[in-house]
């Protein structure tokens, strides 16, 4: 199956957030720079295995579907 | 009409557009010209950049939303004046980022609080304020004496206001972190810090680290005392 | 039959459930806050748990939390209704506002218990997040936009002409009054480009057109679907709405210096936000018309549908409030009135009264049908839930008009021999009864809240509809 556009944009935002959460984190001069950094990271992570796991599992679906009805 | 309501209704692009246009005409004309009319921000003597103590204190001022409480900014009414001096200038709040004049008074305005009150008095009422003004709903700050002043930042503080506008000079910065522990100092030499920023107030309790309290202080020991109003050369007050 | 569209129905769902969560939170953090006004004690001395540090726990969490969450998810499931066409950009891209916002708000308010705040109100959250909240907007237009641009019906409903401009303008609103340079890139704490008068003009530019786009011209954009849902009568007049919608975006940008009247700001700009603010009497009353009289003919249903009783009862307190904004903004009237307690008053009657319920509208209505149950769990807990908010709500503003005309009236007293009569704190002591009054009409408000919080879940949790009914009500 094939990637959703949207998939791909939404997935690239989260890598640089991801980065910019840990470059933040690690350069902090206060503590709600570090949390912030720390929780965009935390956040991209999360947030971008939620994708992978939905693209995975509509294919899934699909196929079943395709071998269920074929 | 030169475009049909309908041909609106039809057209995203074309409303959205139009959308803007209109939303943008009162913003324009309403703050443009307050950088523009000279008369705005009155030419007074006596205005100067927060001392590098004072301005930390701003900060925890603004951190701690005091001013969801306080107004600072005495309006052109009788008994406003009275009770708390001569009505706030534009130019008062210029170096002011951002502008603090609040819009609520739980507790009195502070625009001109600077000098009421002694340091020890502001020591106690800081702590617990119902000690001093038993009626009074403000809540206890006493963790403020108790977090030193954290003075890394000091330097990167005063650049950024210098970025926005704020006129600390070279001279000013270079001696920041001195004037700043000198007049956290009450028995510090102050003449060097009076010359780059007068009517500085120094306040503290002879600790041996400056503490937030100390900064915030400070700050409320100048607000509305830099501009004599009795001054003649302050002529360019009337408009 | 039309209804082959697959709504994204999902994200509708999300916004839903969050708002009623935020919804409870912002309300309790409202008590606290006014609990702390009658027993200052309650402040507990802590750094994070004074006043001055929650009251935008409460602002945010009322404004953008709450009535954010009810703006996203009925805008995405009007849109998708009125424009008969799924939302754009697939559900990454929705999933990512949604699941974005809640970290921007959880973050934002975690900010200012920190003692994090760029000291501007209802713009309190610093330089990152608002960049964060800047990314997760941009993908709201290009959502609600695309929808917009894809629609299978030709004709924009009005619903989607508020909500479009509501979007618009608070972009345009954040990024101007948001300009701060930051102590450094790894620094959470910035300085406002402007300062003094300027940056009090901007403020209130964005204060006031917060109130005026993100709180009424959203909101009158859900009012304008689900009152003529709801009571199965069409908008009252087409007219109205051109009308009083181009006057109400032209000039409600105008209004910001009627929060500054008296100070420093030059009177020219005092004087014109002053005529704006009286003028925008008209075309708020125009709302309000035509969404009360989208009533005619079915007047009846304000007994039986306890949901639509909430939506028009919202549409009346927001004629309420938008005929005493434009009082207050009078020169004269707002010299008693100004830094009182008649403007907190006047305020949460606008957000008790008019956003709130005409959310508690949408939301009944909504939950139902998304969730696809035959009706709510109890339309007599709806009806309880009604009558219990809207004592609160009198409490509330009666309370505080007496506590903000005494204030103003304290203030300005002259005694016999011409000196001023009080004290300040002589006027502290003597509104404290009226603070206990204030944060007895908020218990009764979130009790009224709590109420609705059951039976939305007994809702859900219920039996679902029957296929055929379905069919019917989706038609």
């Amino acid at each position: 199956m094939e990637v959703e556009t949207g998939d791909l944009i939404v997935g690239a935002m989260m890598a640089v957030f991801g980065l910019i959460g840990l470059t933040l984190a690690s350069g902090a001069t206060d503590n709600e720079m570090y949390v912030f950094g720390l929780s965009l990271t935390g956040f991209a992570a999360v947030f971008g295995f939620g994708l992978i796991r939905r693209h995975y599992d509509k294919a899934e679906a699909y196929a079943r579907k395709e071998n269920g009805h074929g | 009409m030169f475009i049909r309501h309908e041909t609106l209704e039809r057209n995203a692009f074309l409303m959205l557009v139009l959308t803007l246009l209109v939303i943008s005409i009162g913003g324009i004309v309403e703050v443009i010209p307050l950088f523009t009319i000279e008369t705005t921000v009155e030419h007074v003597t006596g205005v100067r950049p927060y001392t590098p103590l004072e301005s930390r204190g701003r900060d925890i001022y603004v951190r701690e939303g005091c001013y969801t409480c306080h107004s600072q900014m005495i309006r052109a009414l009788r008994d406003e004046v009275e009770r708390y001096g001569h009505y706030s200038i534009a130019a008062e709040s210029m170096y002011d980022h951002p502008f603090q004049w609040g819009s609520k008074r739980i507790g009195p305005d502070l625009a001109r609080v600077g000098g009421k009150y002694s340091n020890d008095w502001h020591y106690a009422h800081m702590a617990n304020a119902q000690s001093m003004v038993p009626e009074s709903l403000m809540p206890h700050y006493a963790f403020l004496a108790d977090t030193p002043l954290d003075l890394d930042d000091l330097l990167p503080r005063l650049k950024a206001q210098r970025a926005v506008g704020v006129p600390y000079t070279d001279e000013e910065l270079a001696n920041a972190r001195a004037d700043l522990l000198t007049q956290a100092d009450p028995a510090a030499d102050n003449a060097a810090l009076l010359k780059r920023y007068p009517k500085a107030i120094q306040v503290g309790r002879g600790g041996s680290q400056p503490t937030e309290l100390d900064a915030l202080i400070a700050y409320l020991q100048v607000l509305g005392t830099m501009v004599d109003f009795a001054d003649p050369a302050n002529e360019n007050l009337r408009q | 039959m039309a209804n082959a569209v697959e709504y994204n129905d999902d994200v509708v769902k999300k916004f839903v459930i969050a708002c009623v969560f935020w919804g409870v939170v912002a309300f309790l953090v409202g008590v606290v806050l006014a609990s702390q006004l009658a027993w200052p004690e309650l402040n507990l001395g802590l750094s994070f748990t004074n006043f001055g540090r929650l009251r935008p726990v409460h602002t945010s969490g009322a404004i953008f939390a709450f009535g954010g969450s009810a703006l996203f998810g009925t805008s995405f499931y009007i849109v998708q209704r009125t424009c008969h066409t799924r939302l754009f950009g697939g559900e990454a891209l929705a999933n990512f506002i949604f699941w974005g916002y809640q970290f921007f708000i959880v973050m934002a308010a975690l900010s200012y218990v920190m003692g994090y705040s760029q000291g501007q109100e209802y713009a309190e959250p610093e330089w990152h997040l608002d960049i964060f909240l800047t990314v997760v907007w941009v993908c709201y237009a290009v959502v609600f936009i695309g929808t917009i641009l894809k629609r299978e019906e030709p004709h924009i409903y009005v619903a989607n002409w508020f909500f479009m401009a509501f979007i618009l303008t608070i972009a345009v609103l954040h990024l101007g009054n948001n300009l701060a340079m930051p102590v450094s890139v790894f620094t959470a704490k910035s300085y406002n480009v402007a300062s003094g008068v300027q940056n009090a003009m901007i403020q209130w530019w964005y204060g006031h057109n917060a109130v005026g786009f993100f709180l009424t011209a959203g909101f009158l954009g859900m009012m304008y679907y689900f009152i003529p849902k709801a009571a199965n009568r069409p908008v009252y007049s087409y007219r109205i709405s051109i009308v009083h919608f181009w006057s109400l975006v032209f000039m409600y940008i105008w209004a910001g210096p009627h929060h500054l009247h008296w100070t420093a700001l030059p009177d020219w700009t005092q004087t014109l936000g002053m005529a704006f603010s009286v003028m925008l009497w008209m075309p708020s009353w125009g709302g309000m018309i035509n969404g009360i009289m989208t009533l005619s003919g079915a007047w009846d249903k304000l007994r039986t549908d306890p949901g639509l009783r909430f939506s028009v009862t919202a549409v009346g307190f927001y004629g309420m409030a938008t005929f005493e904004g434009p009082v207050m903004s009078i020169r004269s009237v707002n010299a008693l009135s100004h830094y009182t307690d008649w403007g907190i008053g006047h305020v949460h009657s606008g957000a008790l009264g008019w956003v709130a319920f005409i959310t508690f509208g949408a939301l009944y209505y909504l939950v139902p049908v998304l969730w696809k149950r035959e009706g709510l769990y109890s339309t007599k807990l709806a009806s309880w839930h009604f009558w219990i908010a809207t004592l609160g709500i009198v409490f509330y503003i009666t309370s505080m008009w007496v506590a903000g005309i005494m204030q103003g009236l304290m203030w300005r007293a002259y005694d016999a021999f011409g000196f001023l009569q009080y004290s300040f704190s002589e006027s502290v002591s003597a509104v404290h009864p009226y603070y206990v009054i204030r944060m007895l009409g908020g218990v009764l408000f979130l009790t009224g809240m709590l109420i609705m919080v059951y039976n939305l879940i007994q809702t859900v949790r219920g039996p679902a509809r029957q296929p055929a009914s379905l069919a019917m009500a989706e038609a």
